[in-house]
């Protein structure tokens, strides 16, 4: 690790280090990037696997996606889970990593909404220090973040939701192995007190804007409410507007934007429908 | 160039490849095992498709030092003995193929899927076949090949 960090301090932008793969070297291949050096971060034993903290599940950066999609650990961050096991194909989750996944920052991808609906932290670290950076502030612009020319992601620390919420990622796409045309996650936090009203939703939209973002206004319109069907579309007109897609040859604008309201509307019916299975069970 | 040591089908193969060299390239190129295609090169179509440690991966995304120490597979490596592997006789009965390209990758992919879970349902076939493409079958003889295999026919 040492070793890495010191590589990276040394040779800065003219290196890039190398996780899964699965993006970077198509990008090599095409001669979309050119870096005169590959960091191997593969038999760094440290960035590998997760482990479950008290409410924290703590995920090195080199876990591969087929593990985030199949571990029991993940299913108390539900839509996480839900997202790794819609990352492209099973050859790509079988290599992929969840650290190269957010570094690349492709327009699509599927883990981003869920770990901002989950106010995952980023442990960014250099060769003299290490910073912890929220994933809302992670992404910067198309392929772009906060990491430093210098600085690795080594973990990214994932709240457990508490008992009793719900989670749930919603992905549109033509084919199953595509990036999302739009990707939804959603957390309801139901409140205790209030039978039948919502603590909190919050609303996690990827592939309709420059970055992966927290639908905030619409966010804002259901906090404290009860989940009625026309607040619940209310909400996701309003988590629409927020979107700022780009026409790409996957979809236009317009349609993502009007996918973004039907996903959000589905992904919140689907998060209710589950919060009431779960009062429904221990009652 | 660089010196790789590879466990390729059950062999220790020493060969000689550039830095940062793809699998699929080594594969094809270095030692002649062109039974794994070259397709799309952009991990979509899974034509390229081998088994690192049992697992299916897209060796066109895929270092060639990232494999050493690990257990590659390619098609040639599914026969034994010269005799084909039941899933591929399987493939032939259940005419799961017409030309021919996907097949290699299909048959990668299908037997890590097995390996990893033996009685799979269809949508769990789908789902281990996701990164895979063939242009020609529509997919259903494929699928029935893997379900009889599944069933021991």
């Amino acid at each position: 690790m040492e070793e890495a960090l010191s590589e990276r301090q040394k040779y800065g932008s003219d290196a890039m280090p190398i996780a899964g793969g699965q993006s970077l070297l198509v990008l090599l291949r095409n001669k979309l990037v050119d870096p005169k050096i590959l960091i191997d971060l593969e038999r760094l034993a440290e960035l590998h696997g997760l482990q479950r903290q008290a409410n924290v599940i703590s995920i090195g950066a080199m876990t591969t996606i087929f593990t985030l999609a199949s571990s029991a650990d993940v299913e108390k961050a539900a839509p996480l889970g839900q997202a790794a096991a819609k990352v492209g194909s099973t050859a790509i989750r079988n290599l992929g990593t969840i650290g190269g996944n957010v570094c690349h920052n492709e327009l699509g991808a599927d883990p981003p909404p869920s770990l901002l609906v989950l106010n995952a932290v980023a442990e960014l670290r250099r060769k003299d220090g290490t910073r912890r950076v929220p994933l809302g502030e992670f992404f910067r612009s198309y392929f772009e973040t906060v990491v430093a020319p210098e600085e690795l992601l080594c973990r990214i620390e994932v709240p457990v939701l508490p008992n009793g919420a719900a989670g749930v990622y919603l992905k549109h796409a033509i084919s199953s192995e595509d990036l999302a045309i739009a990707g939804v996650a959603v957390v309801i936090i139901p409140d205790g007190n209030k039978g039948g009203a919502a603590r909190e939703v919050r609303i996690g939209l990827g592939g309709v804007a420059s970055v992966p973002f927290r639908a905030a206004k619409a966010e804002r319109t259901l906090a404290g409410a009860v989940l009625k069907d026309e607040a619940i579309r209310e909400a996701a007109e309003i988590a629409s507007s927020e979107a700022d897609p780009m026409t790409d040859p996957h979809a236009s604008a317009d349609y993502r934007r009007k996918m973004v309201k039907v996903l959000v509307r589905r992904a919140i019916v689907a998060a209710k429908q589950q919060l009431e299975r779960k009062s429904n069970g221990k009652a | 160039m660089a010196k790789l040591k590879l466990q390729i089908n059950g062999e220790e193969i020493e060969t000689e490849a550039k830095e940062a060299a793809l699998l699929l390239d080594v594969l094809r190129e270095g030692l002649g095992l062109t039974g794994t295609k070259r397709g799309c090169e952009t991990s979509h179509c899974g034509a390229c498709t081998v088994s690192m440690d049992g697992m299916a991966v897209h060796s066109c995304v895929v270092l060639a030092a990232r494999c050493e120490g690990k257990e590659i597979t390619t098609v040639e490596g599914l026969s034994q003995n010269g005799e084909l592997s039941e899933l591929q006789r399987l493939f032939l009965k259940h005419g799961a193929l017409q030309c021919g390209y996907c097949t290699p990758g299909m048959l990668m992919a299908a037997t890590a899927l097995l390996r990893r879970n033996p009685n799979p349902g269809l949508e769990e076939i789908k789902i281990g076949l996701d990164g895979n493409l063939c242009r020609c079958t529509g997919y259903t003889g494929i699928f029935e090949a893997i379900q009889a295999c599944a069933r021991g026919q």
